[in-house]
This record gives C-alpha cells, structure tokens and sequence, in this order.
C-alpha cells in the first residue's frame, strides 16, 4: 500500500453532533491529518464545498432535520462540487449499504459503521485513498479526454490481478460502452462471468446488448437479473430503456412501477414513472407519482419548480377523464397549483400561461365553465403562439380540448405544426392529437407495428396481431388505420371463433370509435365502410 | 422459515412493529455505546473495580447492539428486503475492520487476538454480511476465551474457510450437531437462544456459487484447544 499524505489531506467531517464532530477529528490528528474541516448541516457542507475541493469528505447519514447524508452526496456531484479524486464516506449508525436502497443511484466510496475507531478509520482511508493513488493516471487522461491512454492503463490495471483490479474492470467495461467499444465491453464482462456471476458483470453486458440494438438478448437477461435479485435497482432501469427502444412504454411503465415499489425514495424514478403513466394515458399513475415527487423534491437537486406544474397537469388529467381521485390528493394538487399562481412574479411568461391553461383544465372539469373560459383568455392574452414553446402550446391545446373548442384545436395544431415543421421533438408532442403522426420517429413506429401486427394476422395469429396493434392505438388514440386493423383482425378472429362475444363486444366499440372520427373524404373511408359490413355479417350470424 | 402471517386481530403486523422498535433500540444502544467509549477514552479507570465495570458496560452493550443487528437483518432477509452486493473482497480487510472496531473491549479483556491471513487472498462475498458475522462470533469469542483468540483464513478445496478459534472450555456437545437449526429447539431456560449460530447460518447460506451454498461449522479442540467456530464459502 502507498504511503499516505495524511498531512496533505483536506477533510471535512460533518455531523449533526459536536460530539461526534470532535472524536473524529481527533482521530484524525492522531493520523497526522491537519487540515479539517466541519460542518453540522448540508447548508454547511454545500458551502465549504463549493469553496474548497476536499480529499475527504466524512459525512454522517443523520444530519437533523431536512437533508441527509445522501441527499448532500446527490447534490455535490449534481453540482460538480465532488471530483473524482475526492472520497465520500457515509457514516452512520446502520450495517452498510443496507441503509438507503436508492444509494445504488449514487453510492458513496464507502460506508462506516458507528461507532468508528482510529483503527477503522485508519483501514479504510488507507484503501480508498490508495485506490484513488492508483487510479490518477487515469484519472489524467480522462482529464486530456484522452480515451485510448485511459483504456490502456486501466487494460493494465485489470490484469495485475491485485487489489485494485475490480474496481479497474468496473470502470474499464463503462468506459468501452461510453465509448462505443461494444465488443470489447463484452469480452472484459463475459471474463469476468467466466469466473463467478456478479450482478455488475451480468448488467454490464446486457447494457452491451442494448446499446447494439439487441434488444430481445438484453430484456431477456435483464429479466432474468432482476429475477435472482429483485433489489438490483440499476437493472430496473436499462430494462425500463429496453421496453422503451421497442417501442413498449406499457412494459416500461410496468418495469419502472416495480423499482419504485422496491425503491419509492428515489425521485428520479418517480419522475420517470410519470412520465410514462401520462404518456401511456394513466393519470392515476401520474398522479400519485408526481405526488411524491413534489414531496421529495423539497429536499432533493431533482426536485423543481417544474414538478408542481406536472403534479397539477396529472389531476387534470384525471378529472378530465372522469375519475375522481381522493380528495386529500385533488386538494393538495389543487392547492400547490393556486400557491404556483400566486408566486408568479418570477415566472417567464410562458410559464405563466402553463399554469393558466392547467388551472383551465381543472375548473372546467369540476364544471366551472365560466372561470375557466376566463383562465383560457387570459393565457391566451399572456403569450402568443409565435413567442410560446411546444410545452405551452400542448397545454393550450389541451385547454381548448376540455372547453369543447374542437375546431379552435385544430387550428392550433395545423399552425404549430408549420411552425415546428423543423423539430422532430416538438413534433413527437403533437402526434397524440393527430390523426397520423407528423413526427419521423412516431410514424417509424407506426410503420414497424403496423409491418409486425399485419404478419402476425397474415399467419392467422389473430391475438398476437391484436395485442401488437393495441399497444400502438395507446400511443396514437386517434390513428384511423390502426383501429380499422384492430377491426380486421378482430373479424379474423371471429371468422376462427364465431361465439367470442368479447370479441363481438371490441369489434363494435372499434367500429363505434372511428364512426366518429372518419369523415367520407377519408382514404381509409371504403376500406372502413367494408369492415363494418363484415362486422354486420358475423354479428348477425353469431 | 416460513413467512407466517403475522397479524394479528387488531390488523396489526406485529413482526413489523417489533422490528421497527428493533430499529429505534439499536439507535438508542448506538448512542450509548459511542458514548461509553467516549468516556473510557476519557476518564481512565483508577481501580481495578471501575474497570471492571467499565468493561461489563462496554461489552453489554456491544452484545446488544450485535444481536438487535442481527434481528433487523433476519427480518429484512424473511421479508425479501436484505439487499446482496456480492463482489470480489479481500478477507483480510474484513477481518481487520472488526478487529479494529472491537479493539477496545479486546483490550480492557486483555486478550490476544492473532491473525493469519495472506493480504493477496480476494473472495466473493458480501462484505457487510459476512463482516457483521465476524463480528458477532469474536464478541462471543472474547467472552468464552482465557487468553487468546485466533483468525485464520485459507482457500481450501475451492472454499474460503475463516475460522475463529479460542483456548476456552469449548462448545458443549450438543451444539456441535447442526448448530444452525438449535435456535427453534433452544429454551430460554437456557439462557441462550443461539440466534448468532442461525444468523452467521443464514448468511453463509445466501453465498451460492452454481449449486453449491456456503455454510458453518462448529468444533471443539480447534487451533488453540478450545472452541472453533468456521465460516466456509463457496
């Protein structure tokens, strides 16, 4: 082990009691450490670090009220405030890792278990640091962005076979798959699994798999990881990625509930989980998601002003739907959107008009119509379209939506999709209310489900067929050629099985959907006119 | 063991309420410990009395701490909420971390504790896991041993063997067969419950490489004479 410069050593040590504050520096002169450091709450520790960069930071779990431990680690590297070079131990009364399941989104260099002696201290600095020590070369050529020497020294490292080489593999295999070396990170994962199965090496190749496009190999072994250990959290989340890459966000919003469930303290997955729930139209998802984000956004780097908005977004979402949350819910969302409407004066205009026309929402559905047509106009007022973002004018069209103002909607869209006729993001936004998609990406996934679902019913696998095309009408609700294929295969599975009533029952509601919507100009007009014929046919035949 | 369900009438779960006084106990046995230590550290002992009491205080509570531990990590296990990070670790690092958070009470014992193990020696292990076994088993050790206690650590037959010896009286016979399961059979009457043997048992038992689970094992006239305790992973 290398000879420490223990009185080189900048360290903090924070903690909410004195007490512990002085055994612990005592320790530490005993060390020959000189230059230390204290702090008694995060205000303190985020301060002294953003003025002064440490080698060590001793911090305990506990630090009284507000933030802990890990919420002040999440923020110094959220902010750069936490090089590379800098160890962070979390201290606390509790075994280790087992303190907080959402230490795997940013886990310190280590864990010290009260209570500490010089001894342990001494342990454990020694190793951290050492392995620091080693890793500077690296750490210089990342500094150079200079890729290839940082591979090479950490290629060295790994094969020394001493301490510090599986913490030289850990980092080597995320470089290769930063880098796109995705071969390489295989081989490096495959070795290690050769010897015994790590949970890192499993998800390191599988993270190989999808990022190659392999998508159906990767979801099978992420699967199968989070199978053997369903506290894995990190797996959780590339197998969400992986639904998502094909084109699955029902499966991902699944895949993300269940590491929540194991992990609700991590705001960042709630987050996620919203934005899957609305995006898979489930607003009591959102809603109670959003809910918690709100809640641990006080305390977190992640949390923002932003959240409130989204939080009152997804009630009004579920009041336009009809659903009744409970009340304790409505009320809160309800009462931090007025408190967002009332400290508006640091706002930008178009966040202004967001909380108008969400305020718009929520009124017009618990029925104040009047209030809400005012809100409408006064948003409206506030900013033009031209000057507006794409966020704003989604919330403007749906605002327009729940007055009733169909015509004034599409209007709307037909100018917005002029205006962002150049960005596919903001374009991707508006296909839920078209009925085809504007974007390239969404009508790419139209086209692949479309080729899929029709193969399926080509090989008379009608339910495989079915559930492929349904997975597409939740993300384009009105796309008139999806439900028609919903329709023909839904007649393909009652020519098979005249007496599936359940069937008879989709068949009609589908037909019912696009009656509605379909006007005789329509291209898809004969082809619906026909299908309703042959949905007549079996209905009075069965 | 069978994940009962514990319910009670009132609606109550009532493994969860004990657990979660488990929890605020082991913060509160925290705090007076660190605080003994604080003390010892101090004001020394002027008379052999004191310090023997000093010594009973400090040790109690170490046992305490240990065995609430222990609870709450047996209650996350039964509840499928015992997270495992299994990687490569040095054994030797394990063991000089818990000796090093027992120096004290190893030194007011006056008893000498050795180690041989090679510091090249990596295994796959959870090093929380198996450092709060050691823990537990060189706590118990410093209470049956006369003078010494003995760590050693070999590969063996493609297994890590740690064991624990000392040159007390030994473990009385009937331990000595299937030690893991005596905590159900065990009364209370006899003052001990060897849940520390079911513990360490368990643990062992979430190591598992192909078919094959780690174990332990317990024998008398070990490295010293007395009693040896042995944590072999595969």
């Amino acid at each position: 082990m290398a000879t420490i410069p223990y009185h080189k050593l900048r360290v903090l040590v924070a903690d909410d009691f004195s007490n512990f504050r002085s055994t612990v520096n005592r320790m530490l002169l005993d060390l020959g450490v000189v230059n230390v450091d204290m702090a008694s709450n995060s205000e303190e520790i985020l301060e002294l670090c953003s003025r002064k960069r440490f080698d060590v930071v001793l911090c305990d779990y506990n630090l009284g009220a507000g933030r802990n431990g890990q919420h002040v680690l999440e923020e110094l590297r959220y902010r750069g405030f936490l090089g590379p070079r800098s160890v962070f131990i979390l201290v606390s009364a509790e075994a280790g890792r087992n303190i907080v399941m959402s230490a795997y989104d940013s886990a310190p260099d280590d864990y010290l278990m009260k209570p500490i002696t010089t001894r342990m201290l001494y342990n454990r600095l020694g190793r951290l640091l050492a392995l620091k020590h080693a890793l500077e070369p690296v750490y210089q050529a990342l500094d150079r962005h200079d890729h290839a020497s940082a591979m090479d020294t950490l290629i060295d490292m790994s094969l020394a076979e001493d301490r510090h080489s599986t913490a030289a593999q850990k980092m080597l295999g995320e470089l290769f798959l930063q880098q796109g070396e995705y071969a390489k990170a295989e081989n490096l994962y495959k070795r290690v699994l050769e010897v015994r199965e790590l949970d890192w090496a499993r998800l390191g190749l599988a993270k190989a798999k999808h990022l190659q496009g392999d998508f159906d190999q990767a979801g099978q072994w992420l699967n199968k990881i989070v199978e053997d250990n369903y506290l894995y959290l990190p797996a959780y989340d590339v197998l969400a990625d992986n639904c998502l890459a094909k084109g699955d966000s029902r499966a991902a919003q699944e895949v993300v509930q269940r590491s929540v469930d194991v992990s609700p303290m991590s705001i960042l997955r709630q987050k996620n989980l919203a934005s899957l729930a609305t995006r898979n139209h489930d607003p009591a998802t959102a809603l109670e998601a959003m809910r918690k984000v709100v809640k641990l956004g006080r305390l977190s780097c992640y949390g923002g002003e932003e959240d409130g908005r989204e939080f009152a977004r997804s009630l009004a979402a579920l009041l336009e739907e009809g659903e009744v949350p409970p009340i304790a819910i409505v009320n809160e969302a309800f009462s931090s959107l007025e408190s967002l409407a009332e400290n508006n004066t640091e706002l930008l205009p178009e966040q202004r008009a967001q909380l108008l026309y969400i305020q718009c929402r929520v009124r017009a559905a618990r029925g104040e119509r009047d209030v809400a047509g005012e809100l409408l106009v006064q948003a409206e007022l506030g900013v033009t379209v031209e000057d507006s973002d794409i966020d704003t004018e989604v919330d403007h069209i749906r605002a327009l939506l729940c007055l009733g103002y169909e015509q004034k909607a599409s209007e709307l869209l037909e100018r917005l999709q002029e205006l962002y006729a150049d960005d596919q993001e903001a374009l991707e936004r508006l296909d839920e209310f078209l009925d085809e998609p504007a974007s390239e990406a969404n009508k790419a996934i139209v086209a692949e489900v479309n080729r899929e679902g029709i193969e399926l019913y080509g090989q008379g696998r009608f339910s495989e067929a079915l559930a492929c095309f349904d997975r597409a009408v939740q993300l384009f609700p009105k796309h008139i050629g999806l439900r028609l294929n919903i329709v023909q295969a839904l007649v393909g599975k009652l020519k098979a099985q005249p007496e599936d009533d359940e069937a008879l029952r989709l068949c009609r509601e589908s037909l019912e959907t696009v009656a509605a919507g379909i006007e005789e100009d329509n291209a898809q007009y004969k082809r619906f006119l026909q299908l309703k014929n042959m949905a007549r046919a079996l209905h009075e035949s069965a | 063991m069978n994940k009962a369900d514990n319910t009670s009438k009132n609606g109550i779960d009532f493994s969860t309420v004990l657990a979660s006084s488990v929890h605020d106990m082991k913060n509160s046995i925290g705090m007076l410990l660190s605080s003994v230590e604080t003390i010892l550290d101090e004001m020394k002992p002027e008379t052999p009395e004191q310090e023997r009491h000093f010594h009973t205080l400090h040790y109690e509570a170490s046992r305490i701490n240990g065995e609430l531990i222990q609870l709450l990590t047996l209650y996350r296990m039964e509840n499928g909420f015992l997270p495992l990070h299994i990687d490569e670790h040095f054994p030797l690092d394990v063991i000089e971390d818990q000796v090093a958070r027992n120096q004290l009470l190893i030194d007011t014992s006056n008893i000498d504790v050795t180690v041989d193990c090679s510091p090249d020696l990596a295994w796959y292990f959870d090093t929380d896991l198996v450092g709060g076994v050691i823990h537990n088993v060189l706590v118990n050790g410093i209470r049956y041993t006369r003078q010494r206690i003995h760590i050693a650590v070999r590969e063996e037959q493609k297994h890590l063997v740690v064991s624990i010896a000392d040159d007390g009286d030994g473990f009385p016979d009937d331990m000595l067969v299937d030690p893991a399961n005596r905590v159900f059979e065990a009364s209370l009457s006899e003052g001990a419950t060897h849940l520390g043997l079911f513990f360490a048992s368990e643990i062992a038992r979430l190591h598992k490489q192909g078919e094959d689970r780690g174990r332990i094992a317990l024998m008398n006239g070990g490295a010293l004479g007395g009693g040896e305790f042995r944590l072999i992973l595969p």
